[in-house]
């Protein structure tokens, strides 16, 4: 791979870039599918991939393709030069320094397509056997092997070899013609060594879709507290990351948090941060699209905000620091409070496992409904819910957070625990 | 120009088989805040088999597009079919042929020369100098151009052959204002159309209109106001009938969905919506004139046509692939598309509409006394039960017919096949909407569309 990506570098200096980057990937993946509780297809998908960027006086121009051969390297390396000259220029544009070149391959790689088939047919056995009442509307597990490298003409040269296992599992309740929400739940592995029923929230999940068929709305419109569950994660922990600390918001100064760095922007009890590298999150990438090493970093500690998730162009246009790591590899700290007595302490309130809503806007304000929830009444959970829509400011929300549990769950990707938020509007139909 | 490779491999099918060459090519620029943040182009091509044999199907794809690459991907494939077959066994007979078949079906290459990224540099840069020059009360602006083109080969074991063009052009505008207490508020435009970029967005100030009522809207916006919370009579614009289209009813009705559980499984020929209601997903021509993003042949082989789905309130039918159409016992429509060469073909909507009634929008406005209209939608998000979300970028209050203040963001939901009774007015005109993608395991282009519509919604708020 580093040969061809040495290729590209080349052909793209000699089209006339001043500074010029390549990221090449051979993968191969391999998946098998379910639908409505059948086997539907086996899969294999071999792909290529070659992203290359030019800087010329400060323009960029970017290319990707997917094939390797040398012609098709020469023509995108003259395009992509040509795209740079057409630009306007940014002096914020630039490429990563050379700092210490690395290869990270993975000790062990077992291509165990056989093991995957198993463990899939044993979900599904174990779906069929033990919840009647599941009905999965799309399964796909995969093993995906890639073999990559990246270059640049400061001298970075990173390569890495890997491969992992995934399932992912979209699926309902159904009891006679009534049915749940669909939910969603997923993992990755290094080793099919595990069963897919058992990894993090899954059975609960299924489960909870079985007690899920008559759902009811709440009767009043209310205000109280929410538990997020892990399996909610993108409610909270990716509209921090989309709207408050990218580029985006940082660059176009929406962001309400442009200046709060080093001040508190959450309770104490949350500690929110990337942990690529933590055992628990099984494939975290190594180096960045920039070109960096990724490191562990922490956004918001004890409350405070620590730093942004910046790539090196926003990082350089904001002029604010630069701390290379993976925010989709998320890790909140665990709190102090076991689950049930959070649970315990919710007199009025919602136990929330996904969320459906708009996209929320630069203020911070969310409306959507609960999916897959369930009333938490005076400590104790209880009926499932439809139709039932919650509302709230996540920058007051963050605030409100009165507990996090000490239990977390890891699916390969991140690794969340509950969180119970006060102050949120709860109304039914 | 995919040239045909595939042809002469078919000799070498065995059991029911597609080929599909494929390259998406796509070319972009970004400007944010005036920063020219993306200037992208990305193309994507390869070939891919799939073959199907007792009740599965073996698929396998590769980024090399060759007469040797051809025959790898169709071995793969079936071997693929193979292991299936031995070790899952489900039985099934082979997929029923496509009665008469048309030849191949070649669409004539619309105009789609190689489109210089600086044409799209400069409409972008010179776009984004008129909003800064003509909004003076704007924070921020972004402007996208982007220019997406399909080409799809096919051949199957049974059905039409085809070779398919489809070039989508775009331009994206979001502006940003501040309230008066500093909170930041968006509106978002999105302008679309089937074809070369150039032969559309032919000058940036021939969008000044539409962006100056977009600019208006947005600082009605900035005085905007909480929705109330609760169900609340409602007037949609046709951009969320649309939507409604799509999300609420759209993916409940294919077939995969209904055979995973959707409320439609215990629906059909019964009453889901109002008599004023009629749905269809179109092929290639509504209401007398083409559809934004015709379909002439599927990815399975199938030749398109309509799909009715709902007619007076009734539900007529879902949306199928040939092996869904065989399990219901019905005719394949075409609604079997994939979004990449590496992408096998799913039940996807095509261009799915609400029809037009017979009322006008000033009288489903006056005909509220106290809701809501609510105009544009961002996002939206449906549910097996029929149950469905949509985001509400930019809305106004309806006091005694008339409309008043604008509202902040929100969302309204509801259970599509209880929230379509309510609908008791439907308008005489209709807009359509082909500037997004579809969602489900891979992305899509759909045309979706519908009239406004006065009924009860679920509205969030505080």
């Amino acid at each position: 791979m580093k040969d061809i990506a040495n290729y590209a570098l080349e052909a793209l200096k000699k089209a006339g870039a001043d500074k010029a980057s390549c990221r090449v990937e051979k993968a191969r993946k391999d998946e098998f599918n379910i639908e409505a509780n059948e086997f539907t297809l086996l899969g294999t998908t071999f792909d290529n991939g070659l992203a290359m960027k030019a800087l010329v006086g400060g323009r960029k121009g970017v290319v990707s393709i997917n094939k390797l051969d040398k012609g098709s390297v020469d023509e995108a390396a003259r395009n992509c030069v040509e795209l740079a000259k057409a630009a306007e220029p940014d002096e914020a544009e630039d490429i990563a320094p050379l700092v210490e070149n690395k290869d990270f391959v993975m000790e062990e790689m077992t291509n165990d397509i056989d093991g995957l088939f198993k463990r899939s047919k044993e979900y599904l056995e174990q779906v069929r056997d033990e919840l009647p009442k599941i009905i999965i509307e799309g399964f796909s597990s995969a093993l995906k092997s890639s073999e990559e490298a990246y270059v640049n003409t400061n001298g970075v040269c990173f390569g890495a070899k890997w491969e992992s296992y995934s399932f992912n599992s979209m699926f309902v309740g159904k009891e006679g013609e009534s049915s749940s929400s669909f939910n969603y739940d997923g993992a990755n592995f290094l080793k099919p060594t595990t069963p897919f029923m058992q990894s993090g929230m899954h059975r609960t999940l299924l489960e909870e879709a079985e007690r899920s068929t008559n759902p009811r709305p709440v009767d009043e419109k209310f205000t109280g507290k929410i538990i997020v569950t892990p399996a909610c994660a993108d409610l909270l922990w990716d509209t921090i990351l989309s709207n408050f600390i990218s580029d985006r918001p940082l660059i176009e100064g929406t962001s309400r948090w442009k200046d709060a760095l080093d001040t508190k922007v959450a309770s104490e009890k949350l500690t929110f941060r990337a942990a690529p590298l933590i055992k628990e999150i099984l494939t975290g990438p190594r180096y960045t699209n920039d070109g960096f090493v990724t490191r562990d970093v922490d956004f918001i500690k004890d409350g405070v905000l620590k730093s942004f998730a910046l790539s090196l162009y926003g990082a350089n246009k904001t002029g604010k620091p630069l701390n290379p790591t993976s925010s989709y590899n998320m890790e909140v700290l665990a709190g102090d409070v076991p689950l049930d007595e959070i649970i315990k302490s919710v007199d009025n309130g919602i136990l929330l496992n996904r969320f459906s809503g708009g996209s929320p806007g630069a203020s911070g304000d969310i409306s959507g409904v609960a999916k897959n929830s369930f009333l938490i009444k005076n400590g104790k959970i209880s009926d499932a819910l439809q139709e039932t829509m919650i509302s709230f400011n996540i920058l007051d929300a963050l605030k409100n957070i009165t507990a996090i549990s000490q239990e977390r769950v890891a699916n390969g990707s991140t690794l969340l625990p509950w969180c119970c938020v006060d102050g949120i509007t709860v109304s039914g139909k | 120009m995919l040239k045909d490779f595939l042809t002469e491999s078919k000799k070498k099918f065995s059991d029911h088989t597609e080929l599909r060459a494929q390259v998406n090519t796509n070319k972009r620029v970004v400007m944010l805040a005036g920063n020219m943040v993306g200037n992208t182009q990305t193309e994507k091509g390869g070939v891919c088999a799939r073959v199907y044999r007792g009740g599965t199907y073996g698929f396998a794809s590769g980024a090399e597009y060759t007469r040797e690459s051809v025959g790898d991907v169709l071995k793969a494939a079936t071997e693929n079919a193979a292991f299936m077959d031995k070790n899952i066994g489900r039985g099934e007979p082979p997929l029923p042929d496509i009665e008469n078949p048309p030849a191949k079906v070649e669409l004539k290459k619309p105009i789609f020369e190689d489109i210089p990224q600086n044409i799209l540099i400069d409409y972008a840069r010179v776009l984004d100098e008129l909003v800064v020059k003509k909004f003076k009360n704007i924070s921020s602006r972004t402007i996208v151009a982007d220019a997406l083109c399909m080409e799809k080969l096919l051949a199957v074991s049974n059905g039409a052959d085809s070779h398919f063009f489809q070039p989508r052009s775009m331009v994206y505008v979001w502006l940003t204002a501040d309230t008066s207490d500093g909170v930041p508020v968006e509106l978002f435009k999105g302008f679309s159309h089937v074809g070369r970029f150039d032969e559309y967005f032919k000058e940036p100030h021939m969008l000044e209109q539409e962006l100056e009522e977009l600019y208006k809207s947005l600082m009605e916006k900035r005085e905007g106001v909480y929705a109330n919370a609760g169900i609340r009579k409602c007037v949609l614009h046709p951009d969320l009938a649309g939507m409604l289209s799509h999300e609420a009813v759209g993916h409940t009705v294919e077939a995969d969905m209904v055979l995973g559980g959707s409320v439609a499984a215990h629906n059909l020929n019964k009453q889901v919506a109002s008599e004023l209601i009629s749905m269809t997903d179109f092929a290639h021509t509504a209401f007398g004139k083409p559809v934004p993003l015709p379909i002439y042949v599927d990815d399975e082989g199938t030749p398109a046509e309509d799909a009715i789905l709902i007619e007076n309130g009734i539900l007529k039918g879902y949306m199928h692939s040939r092996e869904s159409a065989r399990h219901f016992g019905v005719k394949p429509q075409g609604n079997a598309r994939a979004f990449e060469y590496s992408d096998e073909p799913l039940i996807r909507m095509r261009n799915t509409v609400i029809h037009p009634g017979k009322d006008k929008l000033s009288d489903l406005i006056a005909s509220v006394d106290d809701g809501y209209y609510l105009v544009k939608t961002g996002n939206g998000q449906a549910d097996s039960t029929g149950e469905f979300m949509f985001s509400v970028d930019l809305g106004y209050e309806i006091k005694n017919g008339k409309l008043g203040r604008a509202i902040r963001e929100t969302t309204i939901s509801g259970v599509a096949f209880e929230m379509l009774k309510t609908v008791d007015m439907v308008s005489d005109d209709m807009s359509w909407e082909i500037s997004g993608f579809c969602g489900k395991k891979q992305p899509m282009t759909t045309g979706m569309g519908g009239p406004a519509l006065r009924c009860e919604m679920n509205v969030g708020g505080r």
